[in-house]
């Protein structure tokens, strides 16, 4: 590992200034010290942020949530309300990574965690992410697991949170925190697509803290759910899933949203699916008519043209398991 | 001499190391506290072929801590003296650091030594090589084979030409790795001349022989210890090259040296089960009577070394066939050498072999079970041989009975519950366990407890357990007074712990020693006048729990302890051997089970879910009823990952394995696992060794993936021929 300085932040200012003088953010540390160990992130100097007081589940007034950054994956899961308000944050991740690593990490980690690529993953590979210039080896190399859609000639990596997948569908906001005062960043717009630059993944200044994600206000009753599609029943990461969220009142769908994970280098909101949904009555061929425009757009690579059909039958499964079929 | 009451063989008694294990007091490989020992770290090939041109270490030399960095520019030229043991393939094997090619990609080019670890991995990234780099050859269906080993008998093209049904049929079978928990690592000492080596291996005297061999020393120089390995699955049965890179850093730095390969470089730095490409072409007649079959099997080996293995053995024995051709290529190319992994050979068979002989009974119409029992053979064709014990129908017949197997889908695709499609599969599996001559010796001490000692393994059998019991019923001793001892090569010499073999050899040669001290304690008491036992006939003794009787008057007779007590005896001790099987041998031994599956298969998804599964085994003798369910559990699951999970991925641009750790590989977690049942038939096989016994390590991974091959056609009328059974492979539904 390159060796490094570590500093602890007693609080929120502290960390900031740390921040800003080229720190780098630990807080479950399941995703850094896992990169660091690879040689991938070479931080030199590692601020714990661990102990900040950024660790509420709070309701807003409107009747939305607002989740500290610092709630570990396991807490956000389980809280009540998250439970209550949004069963598709919490089925999202419950179907995470593994029991003990939920434990550790944070949902501000979480949503900065950096992609699975094994290219990006190993420092011999080229990768523009990790290394700016060098090339893309996943995308003329083994990409099964890669992006279908949002990929740029540079990158073609997958976004692999799958609780920001139904960030993503829920149009959660992030509350920034950094030197020059608050921000409050759309999720879709605080994940960055590669583009020509896939190094840049976020929208986040230098000092920049996220001290929480906020979820909006939806109608009510709100039915919503994830689904997770992998290799394994457990402890891996989704090749396709999908969040969908829906309003149905007097038998007719008042507000849909819907995002698809594992497909893109984004989480990848659907907005033609949740268009075609909004308005009409469920029915099973509504599931299917809308489902078919969620790979609208999709350039598959050599290894991955089954992504385009499985995230069809994924986002209908999904429509279907929340909104019935009556 | 009398037999002894068996109390603790057969008996499900848990693992004599078991409170070590769970206590962490159990000492693995890079566990040992070797005083002074300093940590070295590879440095890996990031070329899959070609030439170093230049190594420059000033950086990792500079960074504090760093004692050395050896390369090949600088390394000491070893003897590599010529050893056709150890396991070691033909060919020429790899020669840790003697020069500058490159053969696959992840080869150790370098090795930096430090006082700590993190300086060790840190001076490891600094180390800088540069290469000439060539395109390396990594695919098998590209690579030039070799010349094939063949097998013949009956006329083969005729049989398949004459045959009423007809199948041609190819598959491709992925390249495994064992991926044990404990990673491999060794640490290397030398006082003076004389080399002492903590390793994770299955094999110490294979290890120790090789080392001498490397080193140009007498074996009896080498001593390798290793009395925990923390799971094999084979990748412990050859000395790698990062055991002897411990033993030359050590050498070079004059102190000893802890190397722990990353979970990366277990992919590259052991051996592998070779990926194959296998075409059957199989004919029978409309009753499903086999009339002939031709195979065409390439396996991946090394660019200088040719691994083979046991694949061709049950298309020769399982079934009976008049007319069989086989042809057995290895494909050399830039890797690493594969080495044996569970099952090996006969798993990958059993893989085609099964589900074509599923597609067989789907295409006449028939039960898989009857046209498996429409093709036993009376005797092993391939050789004339008489079978020791062949319980495959029995196998067949209880798994059928105790799986609901009658309550099949009879049609494929024709179950369906929600989402999911439901089927049922079953394969029959085989595996020709070794027997090979082993040595063992044991000492009864006055005080009436026992020391049993054979160089051996436990990779997690239990054979610290399972030899235990043997020891104590033929000493007559409780399992509590009886110590077995293994993992040193100070102990007298056994094979391989792989195979299947180690009860049958090891535990023949522990059977020898102990009865060879049960008749001297024996021969002692009825000579001697002051026993209760003078004069008694030396056939009506019996020993239980460490007290000499009269089979027929349990009333007459004195422990151990008094009669070695009175004799001024401090010990008794014999050194015990198994032979293996006589030359003159025409028997064939082979350990068979039929494996059930249930599958559900989300139609529209193409997720796998194995729901349940039974093993039911012909292994002969089991010594530890416990521990043989643990054994067939975990080949199940081990079936489950080669079926439906595990493949090695390399990029073939560069001869990189693409997903080299154990989140992109990927195996069987606890979800996977459904309710998984374990049966052996009861019994023993008389004529395959003292013990009876037939191992039953290998033959629980063997028929396992054909099993839920199979059931997944039964589910969604679906074939795969392509291992592992993917997702995408059945979207097309």
């Amino acid at each position: 590992m390159h060796p490094f300085t570590y500093t602890r932040a007693s609080d929120v200012p502290e960390a900031i200034a740390a921040g800003r003088r080229g720190g780098r953010y630990i807080a479950g540390g399941t995703t850094l010290v896992d990169l660091m160990r690879e040689g991938v992130e070479r931080p030199e100097t590692v601020v714990d942020i661990s102990g900040l007081p950024l660790r509420d589940v709070v309701a807003t007034e409107r009747g939305g949530l607002r989740i500290g950054a610092l709630v570990t994956m396991a807490e956000a899961a389980a809280h009540p309300k998250v439970r209550a308000l949004f069963p598709v944050v919490s089925e999202a991740l419950e179907l995470s990574a593994s029991a003990q690593l939920r434990n550790m990490a944070s949902i501000g980690g979480n949503i900065m965690q950096r992609t699975r690529c094994p290219y990006f993953r190993d420092p011999t590979a080229a990768c523009n992410k990790r290394d700016p210039g060098a090339g893309c080896a996943a995308r003329g190399g083994f990409n099964r697991g890669h992006a279908i859609l949002g990929a740029s000639d540079s990158c073609v990596a997958t976004h692999c949170s799958d609780v920001a997948v139904a960030f993503a569908a829920l149009e959660a906001t992030v509350r920034l925190l950094g030197p020059d005062g608050r921000r409050q960043v759309p999720i879709a717009e605080f994940l960055l697509r590669p583009k020509t630059s896939p190094d840049r993944e976020h929208d986040i200044g230098d000092g920049e803290l996220i001290t929480a994600i906020e979820l909006p206000a939806l109608p009510r009753p709100l039915q919503s759910g994830y689904l997770k599609v992998r290799d394994r029943q457990s402890y891996e990461f989704a090749l396709t899933s999908a969040a969908v969220a829906l309003h149905v009142h007097g038998g007719v769908i008042r507000t849909a949203k819907v995002a698809a994970g594992g497909v893109g280098t984004v989480p990848w909101k659907l907005p033609a699916v949740e268009e075609h949904l909004v308005g009409e009555r469920p029915s099973q061929s509504l599931w299917a008519t809308a489902a078919a425009k969620s790979a609208d757009g999709a350039s598959p690579l050599q290894h991955n043209r089954f992504k385009v059909e499985l995230l069809k039958r994924t986002v209908e499964r999904q429509l279907r398991i929340v909104g019935g079929t009556e | 001499m009398s037999p002894q009451p068996q109390a603790a063989v057969g008996a499900p008694l848990s693992r004599v190391d078991g409170r070590l294990k769970v206590t962490g007091e159990a000492r693995y490989a890079a566990e040992h506290d070797v005083d002074g020992a300093a940590h070295a770290v590879l440095v890996d090939a990031s070329i899959g072929r070609g030439r170093i041109t230049a190594v420059d270490t000033r950086a990792a030399l500079a960074h504090p801590g760093v004692l050395r960095v050896l390369h090949h520019g600088n390394a000491p030229r070893l003897p590599y003296r010529a050893n056709s043991g150890s396991n070691n393939p033909p060919g020429r094997r790899l020669r840790v650091l003697q020069d500058d090619l490159v053969r696959f990609h992840g080869q150790p080019v370098a090795v930096v030594i430090a006082t700590t670890l993190e300086a060790a991995q840190h001076g490891a990234r600094l180390v800088k090589v540069r290469y000439d780099a060539e395109q390396p050859s990594t695919d098998l269906a590209e690579g030039e084979p070799g010349k094939p080993e063949t097998y013949a008998r009956g006329d083969a093209e005729a049989a398949l030409r004459d045959a009423a049904v007809r199948l041609d049929l190819s598959y491709r079978l992925a390249r495994n790795h064992h991926n044990p928990m404990e990673p491999h690592a060794t640490i290397a000492r030398w006082d003076g001349g004389s080399l002492t080596v903590w390793d994770k291996t299955q094999w110490v005297v294979g290890t120790q022989q090789e080392l001498a061999a490397v080193f140009g020393l007498a074996k009896d120089a080498v001593r390798v210890i290793s009395p925990f390995v923390g799971g094999g699955f084979g990748s412990g049965l050859r000395c790698w090259p990062h055991t002897v890179a411990a033993a030359l850093a050590a050498r070079v730095a004059e102190r000893p040296v802890k190397v722990v390969l990353s979970r990366r470089q277990m992919y590259a730095g052991t051996g592998f089960r070779p990926a194959y490409d296998y075409r059957l072409r199989l004919g029978s007649d409309r009753r499903g009577r086999l009339k002939g079959a031709i195979h065409a099997i390439d396996g991946e080996t090394s660019s200088y070394e040719t691994f083979t293995e046991g694949i061709m053995t049950a298309g020769q024995t399982l079934y009976s066939l008049a007319a069989v051709r086989q042809a057995y290529r290895t494909v050399s190319l830039d890797v690493n050498t594969p080495v044996w992994m569970r099952g090996p050979g006969f798993a990958s068979a059993s893989f085609v072999l099964e589900t074509a002989m599923d597609e067989l009974a789907d295409r006449l119409g028939l039960d898989p079970i009857e046209l498996r029992r429409r093709n036993e053979p009376d005797e092993d064709e391939s050789n004339g041989h008489r079978f020791s014990t062949r319980r495959l129908r029995e196998c067949c017949t209880v798994g059928a009975r105790e799986f609901g197997w009658e309550s099949r889908p009879l049609q494929p695709r024709s179950r369906r519950e929600g989402d999911w499609l439901i089927g049922m599969g079953m394969a029959a599996g085989v595996y020709d366990p070794g027997r090979m001559p082993a040595k063992a010796r044991a000492r009864l001490d006055a005080d009436g407890t026992a020391v049993v000692e054979a160089a051996s393994s436990d990779m997690g059998p239990g054979t610290y357990t399972a030899q235990t019991q043997v020891a104590a019923d033929a000493l007559g001793l409780t399992m509590r007074t009886v110590t077995f001892r293994l993992g040193d090569s100070l102990y007298p010499p056994t094979p391989a712990h792989g195979g299947s073999m180690t009860m049958a050899s090891v535990g023949s040669a522990v059977l020898d020693a102990c009865d060879q001290i049960r008749r001297q304690a024996i021969e002692l008491a009825v000579a001697d006048r002051e026993s209760p036992l003078h004069g008694a006939d030396a056939e009506d003794v019996v020993v239980r729990a460490g007290r000499l009787h009269l089979r027929s008057d349990s009333a007459r007779g004195e422990t151990y302890r008094s009669l070695l007590g009175r004799n001024d005896r401090a010990h008794l001790s014999a050194d015990g051997s198994y032979a293996g099987p006589p030359d003159s041998e025409r028997l064939t031994v082979h350990a068979y089970n039929a494996t059930f599956a249930e599958v559900a298969v989300d139609a529209t998804l193409g997720l796998v879910r194995v729901r349940r599964m039974l093993g039911v085994y012909d292994a002969g003798r089991i010594i530890s009823s416990k521990l043989a369910e643990s054994q067939a559990i975990g080949g199940m699951v081990g079936g489950i990952g080669t079926a439906l999970m595990e493949h090695t991925i390399t990029d073939h641009r560069d001869g990189r394995i693409v997903n080299a750790n154990l989140a992109d590989y990927l195996v069987p977690v606890n979800a996977d696992v459904p309710e998984v049942k374990a049966l052996y038939l009861e019994g023993n096989d008389p004529d395959a060794d003292p013990l009876g016994v037939k191992g039953l390590g290998e033959v629980v991974q063997v028929g396992v993936a054909p099993a839920i091959a199979n059931a997944v056609f039964n589910a969604t009328g679906r074939r795969v021929r392509e291992l592992p059974i993917t997702i995408e492979a059945l979207l097309q539904n």
